[in-house]
């Protein structure tokens, strides 16, 4: 290999690690553009307060923005505990055996695709949600238990994960001063891991954020404030599967980029949020 | 410490691996089931005889034959695309970037790691709309621009397990053939890479799962409901996971319905299968990488 | 002998009609290509039946078929997006002037209320449905049903059977946003079959024994009512083109107007027009 060639190739790998990152330019400018008369026209910010009524004019995706927050939050919410546990049976708490099997269950689970999660809950869960609470079954409530269970095997392995990166000296230093596994999860692990922790519950609720066929095949996509955990609901995702269909050259078509433009903002505020953490944690 | 809170704490953790692991098993138990006496080779083929329909001479009708052939072309297509660029990303990373710009580039791909898969249907949407006014009248939403989009969506993690696995490498490796004469790119093709496969690998094969597995991107840049074996790249075509998706909502007698339970259990038999291996081959790099929706 | 003829008679029949099936399909035998078809999601089984037939006799031509509703449909085809963009309402003369959009109107539908089979609401009064649907009726023991809470579901702002709907059963009223919305005629079949306290409004070609069709004003909606024209809820299906269509997307047009085409219509539960 000639050294023109060397540098022909570091070239090349050059160029393609930037038109990588280009990519992330690109589809930004695409929302902004195809976006651009709703911003320049300063309704991108009306959009976000006002409501979604295409028979009198007005496009606003704030109810879409409630449904989102509500059931990605929720989703977290039901899945950090869950993940906890699971994740300190996994590393401290079960004997071998069973913490082998859990995890083994776990790393299959990551593999099941979102629509099965979506099929099962639509004939199996929604029935249940509807005979129990009494109404329509569709609505936030089944959505968040799916999502819960899509978000929690990958919460779970970086959490035991973290766990596991604890110092071995820590722990043998707990264990010779007798004490339990519980003492050992809640004074050593835990305080040690708190950074993993944080940066797993991050990156679920990026995830059940940006989750689009849960939210649309089970929480009934109305438009309206969710009030309860039985309302039906619609998430920005889904609101843009839902208005696709739209006029190109209508306003309601442009509204669906600005839900394009708010999850693509939001996922980038997590992550530099992240990255911020990171650094601090670092000297 | 206090008993009952230790008692407690323990109780709480098996209380909520039996609630994980129960749900799971009533999940595909449910699926098993109601389905797994439809999967059948009618059910893939109708009632076409499978020969014809693979050599492609008969369209298969009331069978997942299209469905499957438009995902396995999906997936080739977009790994095919994905996977030299994001290689040629993460070596460039891992070996050559100065420490400011890898600091500026991995951000950019935790970025397009994070963005939703439905803004990058949106975004492959816009673009085949794009392309249609102001190109060529015959790009339309298509097998080419969704395997495009999905290339985007698996193209970081790609780079990221590329660039991960040649940095882990331990340091008498990276040294030794350089100590002995070889170039860069030498010692970059003939031991860092090949000592790094294993992660490559795995990396790649998530990829692939997730090709398999995404409906919200191909929802938006060219599936529909029927179509046949796509004939080519600009060609309308089916996929497995928008299969289910449809019979869920649309499904017109319990037969087709049947079909979507057994579509269900392919494709849930398909991914998981690719997941394990690729934790088998390379568990810890794994981990970083599931953060996808 | 009487046999005999009986079934000669028989298998002159049937070659007479295996004969004028094949003459229908005939002119798609040698030809080859794409035709894509989008929209109205009351079409979908008459174009895959359609397309069925065409795809199994040669397997050159690939028919793709995609849903949306009729809002897609008409704007995909007039994009150039799709070939054939059908509607279950007429398109507005401002889109047909847009796009210079061709219409062949091939069947005859309605737009049914219907409800779970074992709902004991069998009939309401116009009234009646436009106040479920505005949401200020919410429990059915009002109507005369069950102590349960009425889950209301209508279609996406694209769809054409929501359109109808709309302007002849509900005049034009409001529809509560606390309804669950679904993509298409099928969703919504297999959304009210599934749930007992379910109401929503669906084609009439659609309606089978998993759903109940609510007699409006006293009028069943079924496809004779329609015909009769006593239902009022009624509408026409429309395939549109951009211009006169050619080729392909011409040879499949024309195929829904052969006898074997009405068939294949009428099979699937809708009144074809000529």
């Amino acid at each position: 290999m000639t050294k023109a060639f060397e540098t022909v190739l570091e070239k090349t790998f050059f160029f393609f690690a930037l038109a990588s990152a280009g990519v992330v330019i690109l589809i930004f400018g695409f929302m902004l553009v195809l976006g651009l008369p709703l911003i320049k026209g300063g309704l991108f910010f009306g959009l976000l307060t006002q409501p979604w009524s295409p028979h009198h004019g007005v496009f606003g995706i704030y109810q879409m923005i409630a449904g989102t927050l509500a059931i990605a939050l929720l989703s977290v919410i039901f899945a950090f505990p869950l993940s906890l546990g699971c994740a300190a049976l996994i590393s401290v708490l079960a004997p071998p055996i069973f913490a082998g099997f859990l995890r083994k269950v776990v790393q299959m689970m990551t593999g099941i695709p979102t629509v099965v999660f979506g099929f099962v809950g639509i004939f199996l869960l929604i029935p249940i949600v509807r005979e129990v609470f009494n109404g329509g079954g569709m609505c936030i409530l089944s959505a968040v238990i799916m999502l819960t269970l899509l978000i929690s095997p990958t919460m779970i392995l970086f959490f035991s994960e973290s766990f596991d990166r604890v110092p071995k000296s820590y722990i043998n230093a707990v264990d010779s001063l007798g004490g339990t596994r519980v003492q050992k999860l809640l004074y050593v692990i835990l305080p040690c891991s708190r950074k993993g922790i944080l940066t797993g519950l991050m990156l679920a609720l990026g995830r059940a954020f940006g989750d689009t066929l849960i939210a649309l095949m089970l929480a009934g996509n109305a438009v309206q404030m969710p009030g309860s955990l039985l309302d039906s609901a619609r998430t920005l995702t889904a609101h843009i599967a839902l208005v696709i269909a739209a006029d190109y050259e209508s306003l309601e078509f442009k509204s669906i980029f600005a839900c394009g433009i708010t999850l693509y903002l939001f996922t980038t505020v997590l992550i530099l949020m992240l990255r911020a953490s990171e650094r601090k944690e670092k000297p | 410490m206090n008993r009952v809170i230790e008692y407690l704490i323990i109780a709480g953790s098996w209380l909520c691996g039996i609630v994980l692991v129960g749900s799971i098993f009533c999940i595909i138990g449910y699926l098993f089931f109601k389905g797994a006496a439809a999967v059948n080779l009618s059910l893939i083929f109708g009632r076409t005889n499978p020969i014809d329909a693979i050599l492609l001479k008969k369209q298969v009708f009331n069978g997942i034959f299209p469905a499957i052939a438009g995902t396995f072309s999906l997936v080739v297509l977009s790994v095919a695309l994905a996977v030299p660029a994001g290689l040629a990303s993460g070596i460039y990373l891992a070996e050559y970037a100065q420490n400011s710009t890898k600091k500026v580039l991995s951000l950019f791909f935790d970025i397009l790691a994070g963005i939703p898969s439905i803004v990058i249907g949106l975004f492959g949407f816009s673009l085949a709309v794009f392309l249609h006014k102001n190109y060529s009248d015959r790009i339309y939403p298509c097998l080419l621009i969704s395997g495009i989009s999905l290339a985007f969506l698996v193209l970081p993690y790609i780079i990221r397990t590329t660039q991960v696995s040649l940095e882990s490498l331990p340091m008498q490796t990276r040294l030794t053939a350089v100590a002995l004469g070889a170039t860069k790119l030498q010692n970059i093709f003939y031991v860092l890479l090949p000592q790094s496969l294993s992660g490559i690998v795995s990396g790649v094969i998530l990829a692939v799962g997730r090709c398999a597995e995404d409906t919200a991107v191909i929802m938006l840049t060219g599936v529909v409901a029927s179509a046949g074996v796509p004939k080519s790249l600009f060609s309308h075509y089916e996929a497995l996971p928008f299969y289910i998706f449809y019979i869920s909502s649309q499904y017109a007698d319990t037969q087709e319905l049947l079909s979507g339970y057994g579509a269900s259990i392919i494709l849930l038999f398909l991914c998981a299968f690719l997941f394990l291996i690729a934790f088998a081959i390379q568990k810890r790099l794994c981990y970083q990488m599931l953060y996808r929706v | 002998m009487r046999t005999k003829s009986v079934l000669v008679f028989i298998c002159l029949m049937f070659g007479f009609v295996t004969a004028a099936s094949a003459a229908s399909l005939d002119v798609f035998k040698d030809q080859k290509g794409e035709i894509k078809i989008a929209g109205g999601t009351a079409h979908i089984p008459v174009m895959k039946a359609a397309a069925e037939q065409i795809m199994s006799l040669n397997p050159d031509i690939q028919i793709s078929i995609a849903g949306g509703g009729s809002g897609v449909g008409i704007k995909q085809v007039g994009e150039g997006l799709v070939n054939i963009g059908n509607s279950g309402r007429k398109p507005t003369d401002e889109e047909i002037q847009k796009y210079g959009l061709k219409l062949f109107k091939w069947a005859l539908d309605g737009v049914a209320v219907v409800v779970h089979p074992k709902n004991a609401v069998k009939a309401l009064t116009k009234a009646q449905i436009k106040d479920i649907f505005a949401g200020k009726t919410d429990n059915w023991k009002a109507l005369g049903g069950t102590d349960k809470a009425i889950t209301v579901y209508t279609r996406d702002e694209a769809s054409g059977t929501r359109e109808v709907f709309w302007e002849k059963a509900v005049d034009k009223g409001d529809i509560t946003p606390k309804a669950n919305v679904v993509v298409s005629n099928g969703a919504m079949k297999s959304a009210i079959a599934n749930d007992p306290y379910g109401i929503g409004y669906v084609s009439v070609g659609h309606i089978d024994e998993s759903v109940l069709p609510v007699a409006l004003d006293g009028v069943v909606p079924t496809i004779e009512t329609v015909k009769q024209g006593t239902y009022i809820v009624s509408r026409g299906l429309f395939s549109n083109t951009k211009g006169e269509p050619a080729g392909l997307t011409k040879l499949f047009i024309d195929y829904l107007f052969t006898p074997e085409g009405q068939k294949i219509i009428e099979a699937n539960g809708f009144i074809p027009v000529k």
